[in-house]
């Protein structure tokens, strides 16, 4: 156990920390640390509520949606319009898939090999100029994505395509740029987590940088790498306002990838101001499925961690 | 092991069941917190507040109105905030604004709110292409057809070989509601549409794509966008009060039963002659009495 999880003992009254008996601290420390413990456990608790009541509240709102519209009319309607009672939400869930497997298809390379260069190639100082610019891309604010996308991305798109601008494309682009500082902070903590033994062996093989970059070490951290491409997917699609700037949402299965589209996400914003009755509920609806989808990312990352350790465990 | 260290040396099972019963007792007080907190919800806009919600096309109005209102009588304010006509009608009703700001009429199944309706303004929707586009007049009819997809490429209507960007509003736009009551009838709308949020947005994307096509309140229109010609009649001001201009609505404010109080006087103020004929008129619609005559 490390020196900080020991308990701090008051400068006035110094006990023995002799190792294997038990310590005597005053009563006031004692409350202290008791006060402290238990406001942490009272964190936890805040936070697990929360979630829960999410949950709960999602689940009791967007129940009826499966009832009352039907599960397979809901899932597999191609017809979304509040106007004419048609909630059929198969052109979002399509738009979120199209849109989610793009953004992965072009940012997953590009963040990787932002991992492959920060933790193998970089020099010391350009890793101190990358890193915290990786970084900071994560701290944006998605809007100021779905700003500059609407803005100046889009024309772009409009210029080549002859179009409005608005589609898969733009999103893609957006989205792919959006996810990769997830997936390139997480795969470098994979690449960094081999042992130095294994790099070591492969150059003392004569293995070049990207021999050994190709054939080593992401191989080795392919679960790791795996890890943090599925929760790029959860943040692709979970993304909500960059997305709602520069799709066009437009609810139906796209021509082209020029062509407006909607997402769950963006077609929830959209109606939720003025959604009254079963509209409502079916917006729930659609939020306990992409609850579901994460929940399943989640839960397949937590699967493939338990995986590696009992891989690392019987080797 | 950090726990059995912080411990008192006198620890006895007594003071096992003191810590396990303290534990519990936090954890009840945070339950009772996050309970009271629950119920104590604001109990609606202090007394010298109007909100006022709804129709982005009466932003305009509703927010410099709003702004000489609190000029005048610097102690009430009023609130203002867009997010169209169907929220602002569900938020009066509702009771969470004073007043809703609508740009078209209520639906059948809203007549059972028990709204009262004070027409406010009038307002032409035009349509409004980009300005490198030659197309410089529409029949009702070609628009019809353009809105709802059966009108692909400019080159139908007399324009150059370039596929139509359709741009629409959001199913809770009044502009959108009222467009489709005068122009489409049960013609549906191409879903294939980019559907956006705000009249602004689609100003600015007609702006800037040449094929695109796009209707907004004729009080936004502006030099970036050139509005065409409906059968034959430019949007103006003269032709919405002459009632040739096909497209044209009337803008409105609901309050549940007749406003009272603090609403009573910002409606008064509205409809006033000085708001009438400045604000109104400088956002680019007209005042409700100018009505169509002739």
């Amino acid at each position: 156990m490390s020196d900080r999880n020991q308990p701090v003992v008051p400068a006035e009254e110094p006990g023995p920390r002799a190792s294997g008996t038990l310590q005597r601290v005053s009563r006031r420390t004692y409350a202290k640390e008791f006060a402290l413990k238990n406001l942490f456990l009272v964190c936890a608790f805040v936070a697990v509520m929360g979630v829960l009541l999410i949950f709960a509240f999602v689940g009791w709102r967007g129940w009826p949606a499966f009832t009352e519209i039907g599960i397979w009319h809901f899932l597999s309607g191609r017809e979304w319009s509040a106007s004419n009672e048609e909630f059929g939400i198969f052109p979002l869930i399509y738009g979120s898939v199209v849109v989610m497997l793009g953004a992965l298809v072009l940012g997953t390379p590009l963040a990787v090999g932002t991992a492959i260069f920060l933790s193998e190639i970089a020099s010391p100082r350009a890793r101190a100029i990358v890193r915290p610019a990786v970084e900071l891309l994560a701290g944006i604010p998605s809007v100021i994505f779905g700003f500059f996308g609407l803005l100046i991305l889009r024309p772009i798109v409009a210029q080549l395509s002859g179009g409005l601008g608005f589609g898969a494309v733009t999103g893609w682009i957006i989205l792919a740029i959006m996810i990769v500082p997830t997936i390139a902070t997480l795969s470098e903590d994979a690449l960094r987590s081999i042992p130095g033994g294994i790099r070591e062996a492969s150059y003392a093989m004569g293995a070049t940088t990207w021999q050994t970059v190709y054939k080593v070490l992401v191989p080795a951290a392919k679960i790791g790498i795996l890890d943090a491409v599925i929760l790029g997917m959860g943040r692709a699609i979970g993304e909500t306002m960059a997305v709602l700037m520069v799709v066009g949402n437009a609810p139906v299965i796209p021509e082209s990838v020029t062509a407006p589209m909607a997402t769950l996400t963006t077609q929830i914003v959209m109606d939720m101001p003025y959604a009254a009755g079963l509209h409502r509920t079916a917006l729930f609806g659609m939020a306990i499925i992409l609850f579901g989808v994460s929940m399943g990312l989640v839960a397949v990352v937590r699967l493939m961690s338990r995986w590696q350790t009992a891989i690392k465990g019987s080797a | 092991m950090s726990e059995r260290l912080t411990r008192p040396t006198s620890t006895r099972p007594a003071e096992d069941r003191r810590s396990a019963r303290l534990r519990l007792a936090a954890i009840l007080l945070i339950v009772v917190a996050l309970v009271l907190l629950a119920g104590c919800t604001n109990e609606g806009g202090s007394a010298s507040e109007i909100v006022v919600t709804g129709s982005t096309t009466i932003l305009p109005i509703a927010e410099i109105a709003g702004e000489r209102f609190h000029e005048q009588f610097p102690e009430y304010q009023v609130l203002v905030s867009g997010l169209g006509s169907s929220a602002g009608i569900e938020s009066v009703a509702k009771g969470s604004s004073d007043i809703g700001t609508s740009s078209r009429d209520l639906k059948p199944e809203e007549d059972a709110l028990n709204l009262r309706d004070t027409p406010i303004a009038l307002d032409a929707i035009a349509v409004i292409v980009n300005p490198g586009n030659p197309v410089d007049g529409l029949t009702l009819k070609e628009v019809r057809a353009i809105f709802s997809g059966e009108i692909t490429n400019w080159s139908q209507v007399g324009g150059e070989d370039r596929p139509i960007g359709l741009v629409n509003r959001d199913e809770a736009s009044g502009t959108r509601e009222a467009f489709s009551k005068i122009v489409m009838g049960d013609t549906r709308y191409d879903m294939g549409a980019a559907v956006l949020p705000g009249t602004g947005q689609v100003r600015s994307v007609v702006a800037e794509a040449p094929g695109a096509i796009g209707y907004i309140s004729l009080g936004f229109v502006n030099d970036e966008v050139t509005p065409v010609a409906i059968d034959g009649v430019e949007p103006s001001v003269e032709t919405v009060a002459s009632g040739t201009y096909p497209v044209q609505r009337t803008l409105h404010f609901f309050t549940v039963g007749e406003p009272e109080g603090l609403a009573a006087r910002f409606v008064a103020w509205v409809l006033s002659d000085e708001i009438q004929q400045t604000v109104v008129r400088d956002a680019g619609f007209l005042p409700i009495d100018a009505g169509s005559g002739s």
